[in-house]
């Protein structure tokens, strides 16, 4: 019902020049009449219910049931992490206030601010806290959370006055990169009074908005949670409802029914910013896009014919004619702002001169290759791959072709834990919500993980290093040295950070955030 | 007596469509790449994490346990549990029911209100220009992808004109419904409901409309050349009875029959225009199932879609041999 409401009286049908025009009737009591700085008064500014249409819908309420973007976007509107993320990424506080290691890194422990409160008005206690770690990392509390290994080899927590303490064994370097960005809190009396088919279709949290309709599969509707600790929202609530049609999700942030779009394609754009309700807004996300090469086999076993790889493909022109500028080339695994960039690399760049000569030394001439690639799964998946595969087969000396696959048939390949099921060659994107070098390389690039298609002893001592360094500027020391050598070794085709693209609507004011989360909380009506 | 044997008959019938319908469903879920676990578990899950999720949800059982537990529960009502949503299935698929009903119905409201009228004109003046008028217009509706139509209508409608919603469904017919004698202003309530369902309806309806133009034209056609129409009209019978009570009434047997199966082919087929629409459908549930590679809400929606389509075709045959006394029922 509030779908419908809050939308058509967007009463303002010309946004040149909106507020404080409508001044004439100088009604005494009512309203302060500088509403048009709605900056730190904290009132309760607006009724707007904020529409976001993304391309699918959540998975269920339940925040530690699920390991996908769109349903964190919806949960987080009322769960939230103990740390939080800035737009940039850097990290915040949370329910948490304070934080620090113990131990040398064994041990991270959170101190929880005072008046937070449940919106079912119970209080947040420490115990709550403890006992939403517990339930995802050990399967003897609640279910087999598929978060199980994003908080990492977690052996104990403990519950301390109005703080937490969490033990590590083996050391964690990035507890706080962790927890601000994995483990919901969630009220252990809640959760344990209700079953899971209740737990994915009601909410209680501790932020900013509070559920107030559940439809699967079509609406989520929230309204402002009036005792958030950080202070009510500027906006009435949020509704978040989906279309897979991207030129659906266009059409209805053109007709003022949405206010925020997510993932408008490329050939959209245009048509969001001609028309005068809306504008495009991008930002570089988290998510990098490669080409894999699987180290054992030939001719990826050679070094110079990855190399040769990277040189053969222009991503700049990729980015340019396939993307519409969306995106930005890479240079190594991990991408600028995070932990263990390494500043210093610049991407190989277009040279196919450079490719032929280093495919004749490499004395893999005549190879014949074929890259995989997943079918929408990824922005512009198949075009990406057929323009990068033209572009190696242009080369004298190789040729390249194109495979199409389904992306769970693609996946199962990739998941054996046996690098020799693998696709030699394909296309692959990684999300990393953690903005730390190492869950990207770990996973992908070291020795005996379920995804890797690459083993090197020197960056597996490397990560090693890292993951037992405790002090934050040796650990950036020995990241950005694994960047480095891995530039070099070229274990993939380095193509791009893929960008967020979303549909504003004039009447909001929001900027998109680096980690592909939605808030809502930061939007204000214009 | 025989009505209520033959309900029963096809009844059984149906059942055995239905657990047709299940096996194959069931078994297709072995055969098809990628596993559900992938659709729960993160692509750097470890074999562990993956090994703990599938024991929780039953999947390392083996096959014919997981068949027999799946149809054991289906009897008992327990369409499952929906491991990648986390709920219950009969919950999920049955609050998509009203929403795919209601369109379908809408649509075929479209089609008759629209279609039989235009049909018996065209019949009764054949070869004039209103007859070539309807031709062109039912070819048009057949030869046009609804899919197309569906989104020029936003398009044109709902974006540049703002006439109507672009997809959605934020009032319900129930709604309506409510509004007469709740508060909330009927007309207003109702102009509300039209406004998100004309669109998806008109787009779904037209090639149905067109066909069923088609039909009732060359019906009554053949109906108005036959001898009784002729005996009919030398007893003195004025020209409207003859044309509605006797060609029309023989020219919808056919018509109904197709109208059934166009019925139960709108329940289950509408999946492109309610994804075109965002309509909250089991249509646009079954697209985002195979998506989420959700099989349980996948299982429970093509059951229910199975089932109405049995139930609907079971309704046409005993509406035609209403209309047509030489049917029986046996």
């Amino acid at each position: 019902m509030a779908g419908c409401a809050g939308q058509q009286d967007g009463e303002e049908p010309t946004d040149t020049e909106p507020p404080a025009t409508t001044e004439p009737s100088d009604d005494d009591g009512e309203t302060p009449t500088e509403t048009d700085t709605p900056t730190e008064t904290a009132g309760p500014a607006s009724d707007l219910n904020v529409v976001v249409t993304m391309g699918n819908m959540d998975s269920g309420l339940d925040p530690q049931d699920h390991a996908e973007t769109n349903t964190n976007i919806v949960v987080r509107q009322g769960y939230e992490p103990l740390l939080n993320r800035d737009r940039e990424g850097a990290i915040i506080e949370g329910l948490a206030n304070e934080w620090e290691r113990l131990e040398d890194g064994r041990a991270a422990r959170f101190t929880l601010r005072d008046g937070v409160t449940f919106h079912n008005g119970d209080p947040l206690t420490a115990e709550d806290v403890a006992y939403s770690i517990r339930r995802i990392v050990f399967e003897d509390v609640g279910f087999a959370s598929p978060q199980a290994t994003d908080l990492g080899a977690v052996s104990e927590v403990e519950t301390g006055d109005g703080e937490v303490t969490v033990r590590y064994d083996p050391l964690n370097p990035i507890p706080f990169a962790l927890f601000s960005v994995n483990c919901d809190i969630m009220q252990q009396s809640w959760v344990e009074e209700h079953d899971r088919d209740f737990i994915n279709q009601n909410l209680n949290g501790t932020g900013p908005f509070q559920l107030t309709s559940y439809d699967a599969g079509n609406e989520v509707v929230f309204e402002r949670f009036p005792d958030f600790w950080k202070g009510a929202a500027e906006v009435g609530g949020v509704t978040l409802n989906s279309s897979t049609e991207s030129s659906t999700r266009v059409n209805r942030l053109l007709a003022e029914e949405s206010h925020i779009v997510t993932n408008v394609p490329p050939q959209e754009v245009a048509r969001v910013n001609n028309s005068d309700v809306g504008s495009i807004k991008a930002v570089p996300s988290t998510r990098v896009i490669f080409l894999f090469m699987r180290y054992d086999i030939e001719p990826f076993s050679s070094q110079q014919f990855r190399q040769a790889m990277n040189y053969a493909v222009d991503v700049e022109s990729i980015i340019e004619n396939v993307l519409s500028g969306f995106g930005s080339p890479s240079s190594q695994p991990t991408l600028p702002l995070f932990t263990g960039h390494n500043p210093d690399l610049d991407p190989y760049g277009y040279d196919p001169d450079q490719a032929e000569q280093l495919v004749e030394e490499s004395g893999q001439a005549g190879a014949e290759i074929t890259l995989q690639t997943p079918i929408g799964r990824y922005l512009k998946d198949v075009e990406i791959a057929q323009a990068a595969a033209e572009q190696i087969n242009s080369l004298s000396n190789v040729t390249c072709d194109v495979e199409q696959r389904d992306f769970g048939a693609y996946v199962q390949d990739l998941i054996t834990g046996n690098i020799e099921d693998k696709p030699p060659f394909g296309l692959l994107g990684w999300g990393n919500g953690e903005f730390d070098a190492s869950q990207t390389i770990v996973p992908l690039l070291t020795t005996g993980t379920t995804l890797t298609t690459y083993e090197n002893s020197e960056i597996d001592q490397l990560m090693d290093q890292a993951a037992s360094t405790a002090n934050p500027d040796d650990r950036e020391d020995i990241l950005q040295e694994a960047n480095a050598r891995l530039h070099e070794q070229a274990p993939w085709v380095f193509m791009h950070q893929q960008f967020s693209v979303y549909g504003v609507s004039n009447a909001i004011d929001w900027e998109p955030r680096v980690d592909e989360h939605i808030d809502p909380y930061r939007a204000s009506p214009n | 007596m025989a009505l209520g044997r033959f309900l029963l008959k096809r009844s059984l019938q149906g059942l055995l469509v239905v657990w047709g319908v299940i096996t194959v469903v069931f078994l297709l879920r072995f055969v098809t790449p990628g596993s559900p676990i992938d659709a729960v578990a993160p692509l750097d899950a470890t074999q562990e994490t993956r090994r703990a999720i599938a024991a929780e949800l039953g999947l390392d059982q083996p096959l014919h346990m997981q068949y027999l537990t799946y149809l054991f529960d289906l009897i008992q009502g327990d369409m499952g549990f929906s491991y990648v949503r986390g709920v219950d299935v009969v919950g999920l698929v049955f609050l998509k029911v009203p929403a795919t009903v209601e369109l379908a119905v809408a649509a075929t409201v479209v089609a008759i209100v629209l279609s039989i009228p235009l049909g018996v004109i065209s019949a009764t003046r054949r070869n004039q220009p209103i007859d070539y008028g309807a031709t062109i217009f039912s070819l048009g509706g057949i030869s046009t992808p609804n899919f197309w139509l569906g989104i020029m209508m936003i398009l044109v409608l709902a974006v540049q004109f703002d006439i109507f919603h672009t997809s959605g469904r934020g009032v319900t017919s129930f709604n309506v419904a409510t509004s007469i004698l709740g508060p909330e202003p009927f007309f207003g309530t109702l102009i509300d409901w039209l406004s998100y369902i004309t669109l998806p309806a008109l787009s779904l309806g037209t090639y149905f409309m067109a066909l069923i133009t088609r039909l009732t034209r060359s019906g009554m056609l053949d109906q108005l050349g036959r001898s009784y129409i002729r005996a009919a009209r030398a007893k003195g019978l004025p020209e409207t009875l003859v044309r509605y009570k006797h060609a029309l009434r023989n020219t919808l047997v056919p018509v109904v029959t197709v109208l059934g199966l166009q019925l139960g082919t709108l329940i289950g087929g509408a999946v492109i225009t309610e994804a075109v629409f965002s309509w909250p459908g089991l249509g646009t549930l079954v697209i985002q199932s195979i998506n989420l590679r959700d099989w349980p809400a996948l299982q429970g929606s093509l059951i229910v879609i199975g089932t109405s389509f049995v139930i609907v075709n079971i309704a046409v045959d005993v509406i035609y041999a209403y209309l047509d006394p030489r049917v029986a029922y046996d």
